[in-house]
Parts: C-alpha cells; structure tokens; sequence
C-alpha cells in the first residue's frame, strides 16, 4: 500500500465512557442494590450519620440508583428523571446472578422468568429527620 | 482440576484460561474470555445478550426445567477414594448425560415443529390473498357474462312455474302450522 495508513481517530471523545466501563471505580451491581433493598439495610442507607466527605453529608441517598444527592430538591428533581426510572424497571426482574449463571450452564434446572411485583419509588420518609 | 463456569456466558473455563474479578464484597466472577469480561465491565444483562446460555434458557429455546439437570452440581467436600463407587458414578454420568442430550434435543424438534406449522398456515393464507397476482380474477369475463346471460333467459321462461310452487309452499306452510 502507498504511503501511511490513515491515523484513525474513531475513538475521540469517549474518554468519559471508557473510565465508566474500567473497573477502578466500579459503581454498584445491581444485585448489590437489590441486596440494599431489604429492608434492614435500606434503612440503615437512607439514615445515615453525617460524612462530610460525601454530597450533601450522605443525607440524600438514592437506593435504586446508589446516588447521593446534595439537598432534598436535587433528590426530587432525580426521582423524575428517566435514568431514575430506567434502573427501576431494571430492579423489576430479580437481577442476574452467579448462582444464576450456574443454573443456565445446566447445574441445576433454570427458573426461567422471575417476576417480581413493581418496585415503587422510595418514599421519602427521611425528611422528617434531616430537617 | 475443576471446570468453572463463566458468569456472562455459563460456558466452560477450563483451568488456565480467561480471567477473575473479584469484586470488594468478596465475590469472585469467572469469564471464559475477554469478550464475556468486557461485556460485564460494560454491565450488560446477559439475559438480554443473544449468545448467553441465560438468553436462550429465559426465552424458551433450550430446555431449561428438568430433573435431568439436577445432578451435575458443584461440590466443595472432597471424597474418599472408593473404587467401586468411582465406577458407578462414571456409568451414571454416562447415563444420565445420553439421556440429558436426547431430552435437550427433543425439546428443541418440538419447537421447530411448531413453527413450520405456522409457516405453512402462512403460505397458504399468501397464496390465497394474492391469487390475483397469478390469476386475474377477470380472466374468463365475457365467458361467465355469456354463460349468465344464457341463464337468465332460462330463469325467464321458468318464471312463471317458479311462482306457482312458491304459492304451493306456501299453502303447506300453512297446513303444517
């Protein structure tokens, strides 16, 4: 072939999407918040004690979402939001786990469609606390 | 040596192969190659992904529930070497795992059966729709136009006897009620 290739640039711009995907900062799975959904730890998660070091002192916390928000407006305003919305319809099927994987390789007879009721959003009982 | 599964794929990791992550609440999650760990570090549902076992067994196009499955199991307590009973087990593995995969293979017939029902349903119904494209259905219209015009002067100089049985009938109607 004459001359050089040509210096693709096809992945300009996704640094913010790659630093996502590495596993450094992994957010939480979603079986780690369907394990924060029981009831004892949800109410441990939503009543935390005050930490400076996390936004809004870690008062405003979304379970679904595993977020911290810095006031009670922001935390509304992120209950209306389609990101907020689209990890709840994710939570609606019981999340996929290694136990699960096994079963699909055939350890075990794989229950197929696990169905679980519509997980509604947090009520926001904290409030009452943090004011 | 002990044959893993792979959490994205549930396909075998043979000792050697692909790679670990272990996440901070002490999880350890297996992946037979880059492809199925790149995936989960991109946090996709290997239920929705295509080429998953989890896929095909949620959709329905492996068998999924049988009692066959339940005897391959992982087993953390190491046993006593025991000859003969080594040897049973490796006849009912043998067993179990022709009687697995006729199982497995039947469901998957039966699906395909149902769906080249459909197919010919399908067919037919086209065939039967678009039979004009074939066909015109004004082939043959001055024959038929023919054929009822001839008719109809039959019909004509029939009509008259035609009334009289219908006042017949109706006179027996009569009788009977």
């Amino acid at each position: 072939m004459p001359g050089p290739y040509k210096r693709k640039k096809y992945h300009y711009g996704d640094t913010h999407l790659k630093k996502r995907w590495r596993t450094k900062r992994r957010k939480k799975d979603l079986d780690q918040i369907n394990e924060d959904l029981k009831p004892e730890k949800a109410a441990e998660l939503l009543d935390q004690e005050v930490d400076l070091d996390k936004p809004g002192d870690a008062q405003f916390y979304c379970l679904h979402c595993a977020r911290y928000f810095i006031d009670e407006k922001a935390m509304k305003e992120h209950f209306r939001t389609k990101v907020h919305k689209r990890r709840l319809k994710a939570l609606e099927a019981e999340p996929y786990t290694i136990e699960e994987s096994e079963r699909a390789a055939g350890h075990g007879s794989f229950v197929p469609a696990k169905k679980r009721k519509m997980e509604t959003q947090k009520p926001i009982e904290g409030d009452d606390d943090m004011t | 040596m002990r044959i893993d599964t792979c959490y994205f794929c549930s396909s075998r990791v043979y000792p050697g192969h692909g790679i670990q992550f272990v996440r901070n609440d002490c999880k350890i999650f297996k992946f037979c190659r880059s492809k199925c760990h790149k995936a989960f570090k991109r946090k996709k549902n290997p239920r929705k992904v295509k080429w998953t076992k989890a896929y095909r067994k949620t959709v329905g196009k492996e068998l999924a529930i049988d009692p066959s499955f339940e005897f391959e199991r992982r087993r953390n307590i190491p046993m006593k070497y025991d000859r003969e009973f080594w040897q049973k087990t490796v006849e009912a593995i043998k067993n179990i795992e022709e009687i697995k995969n006729k199982r497995q293979n039947t469901f998957i017939m039966q699906r395909l059966r149902k769906g080249r029902e459909l197919e010919t349903k399908r067919d037919i119904r086209e065939v039967q729709r678009d039979l004009p494209l074939i066909r015109s259905p004004a082939a043959g219209l001055k024959d038929r136009e023919k054929m009822e015009d001839s008719i109809v002067e039959v019909v004509h100089d029939s009509d008259q006897e035609m009334d009289g049985e219908d006042g017949s009938d109706s006179r027996m109607e009569v009788a009977a009620n």
